[in-house]
């Protein structure tokens, strides 16, 4: 969902990771295979994720989980990462 | 006779104020204030009560349309013919699907703040996965205010704080006077403001109803604001030495030191910025906790502090050379100065329930004039530097932060981060706010409003017209293909010249749009859905007032909801059920649900739940529960209107309770700088990086050199009236008779001017830009600066739909430029200040 459609041209990906990793590691898989596009629209430069980034771990908002290093489970999961649009603006 | 009183929320423009609308045998005759609620006290004005003319006007369109002209232009007939609904959502629908493997060819218009629908065309947005959403009507309004707020002070937007304020100085805004949020609130506190002896101040080209209630009136030339905000801080900080050293060194980054390459002087392990602590004279990171007294002024070859650049920076602006700039005297900007830095009594402290705080009873607004602008965000910036070395930002007296902290029904509190500086801000719904700092990382754009080529800048939506004729030097591989709008009239008011406008709207392959009547945006439309009138409808989020730009100070926090005071005219369909119905028919109606749950903090029992349907009423119980408890669900808004909390002071004035510092000197402009010119070099594109610079420079708009060559005598602006706020509801009987009354459709000219060009009050004359020559009514007055022109409303309508507004006044933004040269850098404003003639 979101902006980050126009950088990733799918909508759903299936990727492998080694077993106990995290929402932080499977986002540095993914700026690895897609490059400055999609890390810097991801990252800000310390880091950080931009505040229009929005990741759901099996439905559940990892701000409210744990964040980044929110483990993915044993038997994968769905992970949904959302750039949303800046809001408001007269 | 069946009578009843409805409580519900005036639509006729962003605000939302609460109404009461008395209702006999079905047929709402009347709309008052509602005295409960904190937006209006009560008051209601021209354009609220007028309310009932759109309602029943017998243009307004109730049943689906398709053009039948395969013809698009401004002047086209479209040869609309009525068809079903299930004909028109399925057409849409069979376009949305045409491009679901590319969803970036979407581009959604969702400006419609009045109610609900930009909240849920969002969403919509976001899952059907387009980057194409424009969340911003204006091609200058909130371009520069909202991202320089977040990162300055935290909300959304500023308010001066009418309640203690005795020096307020409003540039390029008729703030509560005839225009910005809370109207109806802040008018009757400026009113009290003044009453009790607040000096007002007016630096604007025109002197129009602020102008009138000003104890002074400062007529500036256009785009010279920032020579007249930096001329400012010179005698404020040169020549007077008036600062709150206090508040710059612990609560600013006047202290981190600068380098020579203009960057901060780093912590070599942690990378944090370094100061210069006084009391033990060592050099230790912002955050060292024995720091006690870091240093604003000094420094040596580790470097200087920021504070110290910028007393030398503002130097090279004396008033002396400000005045052949500005026009503005240089006696009277050091007579403004001196009063300004006088009243800020700096040092002050007051107690209000029973909390100490700084007392700083002055402040520096300002709002789209000064934004409007080439070099838009310089022009602004240096006016909220003002404040802030005063220290007048979020205490009493001074300027205010809209929407930025809340404890009821969410906690929410804007925060600090990279450098320790302010970055988060405040915002009741979890939704990205438009803000600066630290930026986003340039990259060669995807997006066809190159976002990614302006790393500051919180909408881009004035790039659209300019890149749709030449995507491929921009780099871009597709244009856009569908597009969905809001009534919201953009052809009209959200760009510049209509030529580059009708170009754009031409090269989108499928246009639909909501009508209340046909306006000149809906002739470019394939399909039209009728959009029912704000007393028809459900709305939980009526208007802006409680979300983001409610009245500051210490009044009641509120919510109110909107319900339909009559019965839907027939064939009219919510739009809320309308964009759930596109998201299931397109297949993303979960996805679509899972973002508004996030977007109204929906959590179990209360989240919408996936392959479910909603009426819009059960979606507003549902959110309504959820926020307020259980006690109060729809039928508990629908009797009592609204709820409200008393604000603490935490939420009122939130500057000594914010863990952050704040700006005055902007280091990240060079580093986004730097970065954009090695994209812009790959991509071999002609660019203007002058505005990425730490501290504001002022640069003349292409208007100004243009008068300095002679090739025109003059400038137009755009000024506005209470009761043309916004185009929506322009084709109304009684707003007509007022504009008509009070000679709102003439164009503005000095007296001395119009005499030397043989031009008298009423004559007929032509204005022209370089785009555009119109036929117009001149006004003579006094209270307009020599060289300008003043354009005021938004008028000039020509679409036959509109038989009342139709071919009346002139309609500003048709004279505007639109290319890359008069557009902001940093923020994407389009010049609003063009260079004209003016003849018989």
């Amino acid at each position: 969902m979101g902006d980050l459609r126009a950088v990733v041209e799918s909508r759903d990906l299936e990727m492998s990771l080694p077993q106990g990793s995290s929402v932080g590691d499977l986002l540095s898989s993914l700026a690895e295979r897609f490059g400055d596009p999609f890390a810097k629209w991801v990252f800000t430069g310390s880091g950080d994720l931009h505040h229009y980034i929005l990741i759901f771990v099996n439905g559940e908002n990892i701000q409210d989980i744990g964040g980044l290093s929110v483990k993915l489970g044993e038997q994968g999961g769905k992970v949904e990462i959302i750039m949303l649009p800046m809001f408001e603006g007269g | 006779m069946a009578t009843e009183m409805v409580q519900t929320s005036c639509g006729m423009c962003y605000i939302g104020c609460g109404i009461q609308v008395k209702v006999e045998n079905g047929v709402a005759v009347s709309i008052e204030g509602d005295p409960n609620n904190p937006q209006n006290r009560g008051n209601i004005c021209a354009k609220g009560q007028a309310g009932l003319m759109n309602l029943y006007n017998p243009h307004r369109i109730k049943t689906p349309l398709k053009r039948t002209n395969p013809q698009r232009g401004l002047h086209v007939d479209p040869g609309w013919k009525e068809i079903s609904w299930d004909e028109a959502l399925n057409t849409i629908v069979s376009k949305l699907v045409a491009i679901r493997d590319n969803p970036k060819q979407l581009y959604i218009q969702g400006w419609e703040v009045t109610g609900d629908s930009h909240l849920w065309l969002h969403a919509f947005a976001s899952a059907f996965g387009t980057p194409h959403y424009s969340s911003n009507g204006s091609p200058t309004c909130g371009k520069v205010i909202h991202p320089v707020e977040f990162f300055a002070a935290g909300g959304f937007h500023q308010q001066p704080d009418l309640h203690y304020c005795n020096y307020c100085i409003l540039v390029g805004t008729q703030f509560a006077i005839a225009a910005r949020a809370s109207f109806n609130h802040i008018l009757r506190d400026m009113a009290d403001a003044r009453a009790r002896g607040m000096k007002l101040i007016v630096v604007d080209p025109i002197g129009g109803f602020a102008g009138s209630k000003a104890d002074q009136w400062i007529p500036v030339r256009p785009g010279t604001d920032t020579a007249f905000a930096l001329s400012m801080l010179h005698v404020l900080l040169n020549e007077l030495g008036i600062y709150d050293e206090k508040f710059l060194k612990h609560k600013t980054n006047a202290p981190y030191l600068v380098g020579s390459r203009g960057l901060y002087v780093r912590d070599p392990n942690s990378g944090k910025p370094l100061v210069y602590d006084a009391a033990d004279q060592r050099i230790k990171p912002h955050d060292d906790p024995t720091l006690s007294d870091p240093a604003i002024t000094g420094g040596g070859e580790g470097g200087r502090p920021s504070f110290e650049l910028l007393r030398e920076h503002v130097a090279k602006y004396p008033p002396e050379k400000t005045e052949e700039i500005t026009t503005i005297p240089a006696a009277t900007l050091r007579q403004l100065a001196k009063e300004f830095g006088e009243a800020a009594c700096i040092g002050s402290t007051t107690v209000i329930d029973g909390v100490e705080l700084p007392y700083r009873p002055v402040c520096v607004d300002w709002a789209k004039g000064p934004q409007g602008h080439k070099h838009g965000f310089h022009q602004c910036w240096p006016l909220k530097l003002l404040n802030i070395v005063v220290g007048a930002v979020s205490v009493p007296g001074g300027i205010l932060s809209t929407g930025a902290a809340g404890k009821k029904p969410f906690q929410w509190f804007p925060e600090g981060g990279t450098d320790g500086m302010l970055e988060k801000g405040g915002n009741i719904l979890p939704l990205p706010h438009p803000k600066a700092f630290p930026g986003r990382t340039p990259t060669k754009p995807v997006r066809n409003d190159l976002a990614e080529l302006f790393p500051l800048a919180p909408h881009y939506h004035t790039l659209l017209p300019i890149t749709a004729g030449d995507h491929e030097r921009y780099g871009l591989t597709y244009g856009l293909q569908v597009m969905l709008h809001t009534p919201t009239n953009s052809v009209l008011g959200s760009f510049g010249d209509l030529n580059v406008v009708e170009r754009f709207y031409q090269s989108i392959p499928f246009i639909a749009g909501f009508a209340i009547e046909i306006n000149e945006t809906n002739l470019f439309d394939d399909i039209v859905l009728p959009f029912p009138s704000y007393l028809e409808r459900f709305d939980f989020n009526a208007g802006t007032s409680s979300r983001q730009l409610g009245p500051c100070g210490q009044d009641d926090w509120f919510w109110q909801i909107r319900q339909p005071v009559v019965e839907p005219a027939p064939g009219l369909r919510h739009p809320q059920e309308i964009i759930m119905e596109l998201a299931e028919k397109v297949g993303i109606l979960d996805d679509f649900y899972q973002l508004l749950n996030h977007t109204f903090r929906l959590k179990e029992p209360y989240a919408l739940e996936a392959g479910r349907r909603y009426s819009p009423p059960e979606t507003i119980d549902r959110i309504s529960r959820c926020w307020f408890g259980e006690e109060h669900d729809l039928k508990w808004f629908q009797e009592h209107g609204v709820i409200r909390y008393q604000k603490e002071v935490e939420e009122t004035y939130i500057g000594p309770f914010l863990k952050a510092r704040l700006p005055i000197y902007l280091e990240h402009f060079l580093q986004r700088g730097e970065e954009l010119k090695e994209v812009i070099g790959q991509m071999g594109l002609d660019w203007d990086f002058s505005d990425y610079t730490p501290l504001s420079e002022w640069m003349p708009c292409p208007s100004y050199n243009a008068l300095q060559k002679g090739d025109y005598d003059l400038i137009a602006v755009h000024y506005k009236f209470p009761y043309v706020y916004g185009a929506f509801g322009n084709d109304n009987p009684w707003i007509n008779e007022i504009c008509e009354q009070t000679n709102a459709y003439h164009i503005i000219l000095n007296e001395e001017v119009a005499k030397a060009k043989g031009i008298q009050d009423n004559d007929e004359v032509w204005l022209e830009s370089p785009v555009c020559k119109v036929r117009a009514k001149a006004k003579l007055t006094q209270c307009i600066h020599p060289q300008v022109v003043g354009v005021g409303g938004h008028f000039g309508h020509w679409a036959p739909g509109m038989p009342i507004a139709q071919g009346k006044g002139v309609n500003f933004n048709s004279l505007l430029p639109t290319d890359l040269d008069h557009i902001d850098k940093i923020s994407t404003a389009l010049d609003h200040c063009v260079e004209v003639r003016l003849y018989k």
